[in-house]
């Protein structure tokens, strides 16, 4: 009986297309949490860069700086980019002593700030790129997401004078 | 915290990756971290305490040498009770594009994965091929780290990725301070003696020897007592062939010589010389010659210069060219005030290069990690107890 084959075989295609497309659905939704919680990571590191910074400024150096970590702390989603990379250009400005527990906390703010833009922006284009494949858009796959976002600011680590590594 | 590192290439022979891992492993348990290595490795072969070895390893020619491997569903198995039972904070692999154990852990990790890159392929046809396999690899991966500005390179022109550049490091405690060999590095004054070394295949073309040979020849003619210490695999005869028979006295060579070894061979000469023409992704041997406080002579190469903070460390030539070389090496030999200046900057330079230095780096890169996986951020105790 040769119709028989064909339904076995149709029957094992279907399983495997079936197989492929709930193993992709997985892969968009994981993509896309990771890349969520890399933001939210993100966005702590952004709050503890703009607070140090606004320690720093009550303490040594005035006005300017100190409003630019205001404005970082209290800027809206669309303006937060500009806020924040003012802030890295104002702390570029000041001279920056190691050696002062304020000045440090700034410093390894700013580290640590580098390395999570830098671990965002990776695992956001991962979510992109998944979300981008045209079997995720004939399905819909994903959908109850928005689209991952980059968050874009300049390279926000502080030349240290001396050593550009922690030697603590 | 707990950190699981596998390291693709077997403890059995030695090589680059093999050291790295070990030294980092080492490093982080000083630090004060809880480590467990995989690696492949026979059960009765002799191997430090934190590797939990994943069985025989399979001799797989890859990049232009052999590596020894372990792939194949025993790995697997052995790679998926390793990460359960080791419960890691954090998952290490290096070089994950490999077909290796590497590989096998990050595709059976669920945590936060750090993946540390070492090649430096400037173009590779199995990269561009294989994307979208790699790519399933590549996004279980939460951070890279690239060992070398070229890795870096790599990173983000073929794999489509950034990567944070955090050089090898150099364990400056086990190169400062060591006994040079008996009798080396003898006598340097003005017009005559010195030694010369050099650590490496001197048969391979892009190790630049024939340029230092070619240096040497003439100035030990002008130059009583000149000598050069050489070390590295390869057949004595093919290295005295080289030299005319009247100089031949006055080179040694050590053959091969064990790790240990390295640091009293470079304790034992003047100028340390890399005339490398090229191929060179990071400089290893240079930031272990500043470790053992001897004085560098290098081409000037990229990745040389990054290590030599652009010739404020070390000596550089331009590259290929004997006569700059025995002129920038006759100048040297004559002027220890200048040899003196050149090894303090760079033993400022290689304290950036010292593995608990580097180490910490590397724990802010798993701090990154964990805190993309579950959105929280940790406190800033993780980097490790000063």
């Amino acid at each position: 009986m040769p119709g028989m084959w064909w339904v076995v075989g149709a029957t094992v295609v279907a399983a495997l297309v079936v197989a492929y497309l709930i193993w992709t659905a997985g892969r968009v939704e994981r993509l896309q949490g990771r890349a969520q919680l890399a933001a939210r990571a993100l966005d702590a590191h952004l709050l503890r860069r703009a607070a140090a910074a606004a320690v720093l400024a009550e303490r040594r150096y005035g006005v300017e700086l100190y409003a630019a970590a205001r404005i970082a702390l209290d800027a809206r989603p669309d303006e937060r980019e500009a806020a924040e990379n003012d802030l890295t250009r104002q702390l570029r400005t000041v001279r920056l002593d190691p050696t002062d527990p304020d000045c440090e906390a700034v410093i390894a703010a700013s580290r640590r700030l580098a390395l999570a833009r830098q671990v965002h922006t990776d695992l956001v284009r991962d979510a992109r790129t998944a979300r981008g494949r045209p079997v995720v858009r004939l399905f819909r796959m994903g959908r109850g997401h928005t689209w991952p976002r980059y968050f874009d600011i300049d390279d926000p680590t502080l030349a240290v004078p001396a050593a550009d590594v922690p030697t603590r | 915290m707990r950190i699981g590192i596998v390291c693709p290439y077997s403890f059995d022979v030695p090589g680059g990756v093999q050291n790295h891992v070990m030294d980092l492993a080492e490093a982080l348990i000083g630090l004060g971290h809880e480590v467990s290595v995989l690696a492949p490795a026979d059960e009765d072969s002799p191997l430090p305490p934190y590797v939990v070895p994943a069985g025989r390893s399979v001799p797989l020619p890859y990049n232009g040498s052999v590596a020894r491997i372990a792939f194949g569903p025993v790995s697997t198995a052995r790679v998926r009770r390793w990460i359960t039972r080791g419960d890691f904070d954090v998952l290490h692999v290096h070089e994950p594009l490999a077909l290796s154990l590497s590989m096998l852990a990050v595709l059976s990790a669920r945590g936060p994965v750090v993946a540390t890159f070492h090649t430096a392929m400037t173009r590779s046809r199995v990269l561009s091929a294989a994307q979208g396999a790699l790519q399933i690899v590549l996004e279980r991966i939460t951070a890279r780290i690239a060992v070398s500005a070229l890795a870096r390179k790599v990173q983000v022109e073929h794999l489509d990725g950034g990567a944070v550049e955090i050089p090898n490091g150099v364990a400056v405690a086990k190169f400062a301070g060591v006994e040079p060999l008996p009798g080396w590095p003898g006598e340097c004054a003005p017009g005559t003696g010195g030694t010369l070394g050099f650590l490496g295949r001197f048969t391979e073309p892009r190790k630049g020897f024939p340029i230092l040979r070619d240096a040497f020849v003439e100035l030990a003619r002008q130059r009583p007592g000149l000598r050069l210490l050489v070390a590295g695999p390869g057949d004595p005869d093919d290295l005295f062939d080289q030299f005319p028979p009247d100089l031949r006295e006055r080179v040694t060579f050590l053959g091969l010589v064990p790790e240990e070894e390295k640091a009293r061979m470079l304790r034992s000469v003047h100028l340390y010389v890399a005339p490398n023409t090229g191929g060179e992704s990071f400089g290893m041997i240079l930031t272990e010659a500043l470790a053992a406080s001897t004085t560098v002579v290098a081409s000037d190469l990229d990745a040389f210069r990054r290590v030599l903070d652009g010739g404020r460390a070390g000596r550089l030539f331009p590259t290929g060219d004997p006569v700059a070389l025995r002129e920038t090496l006759a100048e040297l030999l004559d002027d220890p005030a200048q040899r003196a200046e050149l090894t303090a900057c760079g033993d400022q330079v290689v304290a950036n290069f010292d593995w608990p230095v580097v180490a910490r780096r590397v724990l802010e890169v798993y701090a990154a990690a964990i805190e993309a996986t579950d959105g929280r951020v940790i406190d800033q105790e993780w980097v490790g107890p000063d």
